[in-house]
């Protein structure tokens, strides 16, 4: 339970974590905007560079990154197989009733760097904020919102909250799991319903243990007078630096040069 | 009722009911009540004895049914007042998992504060203090789902302890917690009632919980069954047989040395206390 997992945060004091987290959700945006308007490979690629060396001044080990990865090697696989089979064009080889493009494996290829810039710009902001920075970055850029009658601040709060509660749930759920499995319960039946079935038995406690903890939550935040309204301590403690104001900056020309190069 | 009473709760024939769908079940009945600030109080009570309802009362998540709670002279069902009755009397619950708000202990220490509007530099320190406070300042940019469970619920008692209330409510704090953390928490509350005069209230089904308390409540189906000094309610043995309760082995000891015709001092509180006192005679 305590190793590192997908995209949490992993304390430390290099110059991206010390980045404002406006900074860095306006560069993700930035990233995925340039990443979805541009087609050319060259860039794309030089834009990989520039993650990876992100990563690297971020002081997170390129392993942990590496094993995250893992977790989506069948979407990439996926991806790029159909794009290189499914695209018509000059063909490479032949298999069976289906051809290798040569614009199919570039596509491909291109899209299956797509993904791998969007997940690693993600899993980089993740691992490099606090999920409380993050909302309260989240809730500085969304405040305008509140003037069409959107609570900002209760979904910042929704969101804390489930980063909070995420690991909580994971735990008890394995509870549950080693409590029926203690009872005779198989969750590794060949059989696809039976299987169901039994996820469906821990689901059930699972969802009724969450509401008791939602309510029990509701009254310990009721008691230290939450009242919704926006949270300026949180928001204070945002501060620009010049290097958020060059960043951002440069962000912004690697962002044009991509929408003028595509 | 005579005017605003600072610096004290008041209880006022207070009762409480909840509506089920065709009956109506008596939490509390005819409870008077007055806690002056810098006590320490203990309450004890078995399942249904009304004792979490009691708490809650307190500070305003429950409102009774007839009667009125006054914590210094404000009335917890004004709802205008009920803000600063919060800040002035804080909770920490019994399930510690249940409690943490925050995905980061420094956070969930400042939530208090930070709904009360308090300026950032003020936060900043009071979340110092009260990490301090209960030693976690080494623990203040871990996430509290991987503190251990008595981590967790002294993180709770910060996080309350940074609005600086004047009462403090402890619903069965220890109840999931293993001994040696229970002892801690326990410390940590007679440190903060003597030395920073916040009227500590714990309540608990367990006696050895609360032979730290000045004044022990009992409570016995919605009613306030016995009150005085641990060592006065522990004293009468038939009583509290009649509800089913159990007295620590400490206060069995005092009596059978009391019987032989010795006095034992009031402030004894450990069997090691105990044992010093006897070699003494």
């Amino acid at each position: 339970m305590n190793d590192i997992k997908l995209g949490q945060y992993v304390h430390g004091y290099s110059l991206i974590h010390l980045l404002d987290p406006r900074t860095k959700i306006i560069c993700c945006t930035f990233i995925v905007i340039s990443i979805l308007s541009n087609h050319n490979f060259w860039y794309l690629l030089a834009y990989l560079g520039l993650i990876l060396a992100a990563i690297k001044y971020s002081g997170i080990p390129y392993k942990s990154i590496w094993r995250s990865m893992r977790g989506i090697r069948y979407l990439l696989l996926i991806t790029f197989l159909f794009q290189a089979v499914l695209t018509p064009g000059e063909g490479l080889i032949q298999l069976g009733a289906l051809s290798v493009t040569r614009e199919g494996l570039s596509i491909g290829l291109i899209n299956l760097l797509r993904l791998v810039i969007l997940f690693l710009g993600s899993i980089l902001l993740l691992m490099t904020t606090t999920p409380m920075k993050l909302s309260a970055g989240l809730e500085y850029l969304l405040l305008p919102l509140n003037k069409i009658k959107i609570p900002v601040q209760h979904f910042t709060t929704i969101i804390s909250i489930s980063f909070r509660f995420i690991p909580t749930l994971v735990e008890e759920s394995i509870i549950i799991k080693d409590a029926q499995r203690s009872r005779g319960a198989s969750f590794d039946s060949p059989k696809i319903f039976s299987n169901i079935k039994s996820y469906l038995a821990i689901l059930i406690p699972l969802l009724a243990s969450s509401m008791l903890r939602a309510e029990e939550l509701a009254e310990a935040m009721d008691s230290r007078c939450y009242g919704g309204n926006p949270n300026q301590y949180r928001m204070q403690s945002l501060k620009y630096r010049r290097v958020d104001i060059y960043l951002i900056i440069f962000m912004t020309m690697v962002l044009f040069m991509g929408l003028f190069l595509g | 009722m005579s005017g605003r009473a600072e610096n004290m709760i008041q209880l006022i024939d207070v009762s409480k009911e909840y509506k089920m769908a065709d009956s109506c079940r008596v939490a509390l009945q005819h409870i008077n009540l007055t806690i002056s600030e810098g006590e320490y109080i203990g309450i004890l009570g078995l399942n249904q004895s009304g004792k979490s309802t009691l708490a809650r009362l307190l500070n305003g998540l429950l409102k009774p049914t007839t009667g009125q709670v006054l914590i210094n002279g404000m009335a917890t069902d004004s709802p205008q007042e009920i803000r600063q009755i919060r800040q002035l009397l804080g909770m920490v619950f019994q399930n510690p998992d249940n409690q943490l708000i925050c995905p980061v202990v420094e956070e969930e220490i400042a939530f208090g504060p930070e709904n009360l509007g308090l300026p950032p530099e003020e936060v900043n320190k009071r979340v110092d203090w009260a990490l301090e406070l209960v030693g976690m300042q080494e623990m203040r940019y871990h996430a509290p789902h991987l503190l251990s469970g008595g981590q967790k619920q002294k993180v709770a008692l910060a996080s309350v302890l940074a609005m600086q209330p004047r009462y403090l409510v402890l619903d069965e704090p220890t109840s999931m917690l293993d001994p040696l953390s229970r002892r801690e928490i326990l410390e940590h509350l007679c440190r903060i009632n003597q030395e920073n005069h916040i009227t500590i209230i714990l309540i608990s089904h367990h006696p050895e919980d609360l032979l730290d308390a000045k004044r022990l409540i009992l409570l016995h189906e919605g009613s306030i069954y016995m009150q005085g000094t641990p060592k006065e309610v522990f004293k009468d043995m038939e009583k509290l047989k009649a509800i089913g309760l159990k007295r620590p082995g400490l206060y069995q000891l005092i009596q059978q040395v009391e019987e032989e015709g010795y006095r034992i001092d009031d402030n004894i509180k450990t069997i090691p206390q105990l044992v010093e006192m006897i070699c003494r005679i």
